[in-house]
């Protein structure tokens, strides 16, 4: 009945050697490959943790470095309290780079540093608004009249420069409505290129890398961080001589210069200390449990309801008809199963994005995606709704066809067949698949952190907030509670979906024996 | 039997469907009419294309004087505009519906069901569920349901093989009594010429399609 599988084995050579095509043309491959062994150096590669600002240029002192005869350096980039958080959990890397002193003292209290930290460069905060729009930002005080204003999370550091800064310059009260919340500074620039948000606090250096923004003004020097970036080798290293040279690279003409370029200032100048720079910053605010439960129930909920029908619809046509492009629809439908949910996300927020194809036409019914509890519940929707399908489509293939065609004897047209006999012995099973998108749902994190960000209160789910929690200094205990909510609601889940389903299989048997 | 007062009546086949062609001209009197066969010889596929369910038939197929299909003339009478009472050879009773619910599917009065359901003897069945039914009360109850749709013609695949001796004599003379009364014209098929004789009084065999009349 199915002409899937066959067609299938048929393609699938050809798509393996079509991946591998891919993977071998990717730019940069080879630079996934650890260099060792390579002639004249000792060297296993040293592994730089980075913040995330870095990203651009980090990379092309690394290659300047190696040039110079220093062992392979291998980086992962992220929010500093990120990495912060990932080196205390016992990360095997030799140095990190952070975008704050706050951080590098929080390490350093808990001796995961060995030597003290070395100013590297600095960097500044701006107020960058998308290429073309004319908005009329010149100063701190202009920012009451946008709409949306996207910052980092609270915790990394280009979140929190940002609040100290809108609170040094007297107008964070004006504007904490209109804050959007994403996960770093990169994000930050990302809906900011797109569009999504009427403006953004980035760091100089990601303003000048991005040409779809523009920077509007930098905040006065008496409400300005100072950003400085510290590096230290890390007690956990074993190759702490090898970092430290990367350390001292940093000072050389040549990495000076590459910064320059990327707009860094190098070196230590600049006269704030950490503590100054924590002065006067709004409180940050943790995650809130309730609200955090509260609000996976109910995306949670919503996208388990909003994909009943859809998931009915697409389980049966899967089910029971063969139609040019079954494949495809089916392919389609699950393609959010394997499918890392980032790029979902990504995919979601070209589409549904203030200035996608969907999105315009929802903006011009009021309806926004970006940032709202909407676009959270989209992401939980087409994320789950691959589990709900299968389910679906799998409770109707389990119903014998014999039930169907002697309801059409007995007067009753395809139509009526399906909700009188069709759908009812089904149900358990679509149930089953309700369960399991619910529980997919609660969990959702990827698709959601793109497409409708990090919210407290409007989109902060319990993935979203361990994810906060997981960066910020305290709330260890905060964390427990929430992992412990979203286990028991997972396991939960699943005893339901379990529970269901063997209602199912007992529902379609008309005897006890067979 | 035409002492029986019974009308005749026509059914003409040429189809094609599957591996093998079905055709068969039969013009009877009789109100019960079994067609034997060995397995294999397309006996459940003629029920299944005379009551509709076999989409992809090609051919002719007249009943009476209603053409229920010609593909030439891109006719195909669906399954729930020809009123056949179809009782499958499993009886596949609505799992999900109770006995009432089942001989009621088909839009029979509450009355009806119950002076129906007294007939059949499954009047203190009616609120159980098909899982909790012996195989006899199943069979009782699915051709209720196929009789109770108030059809203009009864199929009955295999209806016995599952019964023992005595309850096969009962339900036949039940189905019997019944389709007299409604006069419904009833096709048995079987693979078990003693089986098929509790209740048809005219006998047809079917071999590679091909039927010829036995006595």
């Amino acid at each position: 009945m199915n002409p899937g599988p066959p067609k299938l084995r048929r393609l699938l050579p050809l798509g393996i050697a079509l991946a591998m095509a891919a993977v071998a043309t990717v730019p940069g491959w080879s630079q996934l490959r650890p260099d060792v062994g390579g002639e004249g150096r000792d060297l296993a590669p040293i592994l730089v943790l980075a913040a995330s600002s870095l990203t651009d240029v980090l990379p092309r002192l690394a290659q300047s470095f190696e040039a110079d005869g220093g062992p392979v350096v291998r980086y992962s980039f992220d929010a500093t309290s990120r990495l912060a958080v990932q080196i205390e959990a016992g990360a095997p890397a030799d140095v990190i780079v952070s975008a704050d002193a706050v951080w590098m003292e929080w390490l350093a209290d808990r001796g995961l540093l060995a030597g003290s930290p070395v100013d590297v460069a600095s960097n500044e905060l701006v107020v960058v608004v998308p290429a073309g729009r004319s908005a009329l930002l010149r100063s701190p005080a202009d920012l009451e009249g946008v709409g949306t204003l996207a910052v980092g999370g609270e915790n990394v550091p280009a979140g929190r420069y940002a609040r100290q800064a809108l609170a040094a310059a007297g107008v964070w009260d004006d504007v904490r409505e209109a804050v959007v919340t994403a996960g770093s500074a990169r994000g930050v620039l990302e809906w900011v290129a797109r569009g999504e948000v009427d403006a953004g606090i980035v760091y100089r250096t990601d303003a000048l890398a991005e040409p779809a923004v523009v920077t509007a003004f930098t905040f006065p020097p008496g409400a300005s961080p100072h950003v400085r970036y510290q590096a230290a080798v890390l007690n956990t290293s074993d190759r702490r001589d090898a970092g430290a040279g990367f350390l001292a690279y940093f000072s050389s003409p040549e990495a000076m210069a590459t910064l320059r370029s990327a707009g860094f200032d190098p070196g230590g100048e600049g006269p704030l200390t950490g503590e100054q720079v924590d002065g006067g910053a709004p409180g940050a605010t943790l995650p809130s449990v309730a609200s955090a439960i509260r609000l996976s129930l109910l995306v949670a909920f919503l996208a388990t309801l909003a994909g009943l029908v859809p998931a009915v619809a697409l389980g049966w046509l899967l089910a029971r008809y063969d139609f040019p492009g079954k494949t495809l629809v089916s392919t389609l439908v699950l393609a959010p199963l394997v499918m890392p949910p980032v790029v979902t996300g990504f995919l979601l927020l070209t589409l549904l994005g203030r200035q996608g194809p969907l999105g315009s036409l929802l903006g011009s019914l009021g309806l926004s995606v970006p940032f709202t509890l909407l676009g959270a519940t989209i992401a939980a929707l087409v994320v789950g709704l691959p589990l709900y399908v299968l389910a679906a489509r799998g409770a109707f293939e389990a119903v014998d066809p014999l039930y169907e065609e002697l309801s059409w004897t007995l007067g009753e047209p395809p139509r009526r067949t399906f909700f009188r006999v069709s759908l009812p012995l089904a149900l358990p099973g679509i149930a089953a698949g309700a369960v399991l998108a619910f529980a997919r749902a609660l969990g959702e994190f990827g698709a959601t952190v793109v497409l409708a960000g990090n919210v407290e209160g409007g989109t902060r789910t319990i993935a979203l907030a361990v994810y906060t929690l997981l960066e910020a200094p305290s709330g260890r205990e905060t964390t427990w509670i929430l992992v412990g909510a979203s286990v028991a609601l997972s396991l939960l889940a699943l005893v339901g979906f379990e529970a269901l389903n063997r209602r199912q299989r007992r529902r379609v048997r008309e005897d006890h024996g067979r | 039997m035409a002492a029986d007062g019974f009308r005749g009546w026509r059914l003409d086949v040429h189809v094609d469907f599957g591996a093998r062609p079905l055709r068969l001209a039969l013009e009877t009197e009789s109100a019960a009419v079994a067609i034997v066969g060995p397995s294999g010889a397309g006996k459940t596929t003629l029920l299944r294309v005379l009551a509709g369910v076999e989409r992809r038939a090609k051919g002719s197929l007249v009943f009476d004087d209603e053409p229920w299909l010609d593909s030439s003339k891109g006719l195909a009478v669906p399954p729930w505009e020809r009123g056949v009472g179809w009782v499958p050879q499993e009886a596949s009773l609505f799992p999900h519906l109770s006995v009432a619910e089942n001989l009621a599917y088909g839009g029979a009065t509450e009355e009806a069901v119950g002076a129906k359901a007294d007939l059949l003897e499954v009047a203190h069945l009616l609120e159980r569920r098909p899982r909790r039914l012996s195989g006899g009360e199943r069979q009782r109850v699915a051709v209720g349901r196929a009789l109770l749709a108030s059809p203009s013609l009864l199929l009955l695949d295999e209806p016995f093989s599952a019964l023992d001796r005595p309850l096969r004599d009962k339900l036949a003379g039940k189905v019997r009594q019944w389709t007299t009364d409604v006069r419904v014209p009833l096709v048995l098929v079987s693979h078990d010429e003693s089986d098929s004789g509790i209740l048809a009084d005219e006998h047809w065999h079917l071999a590679d399609g091909v039927l010829e009349r036995t006595k």
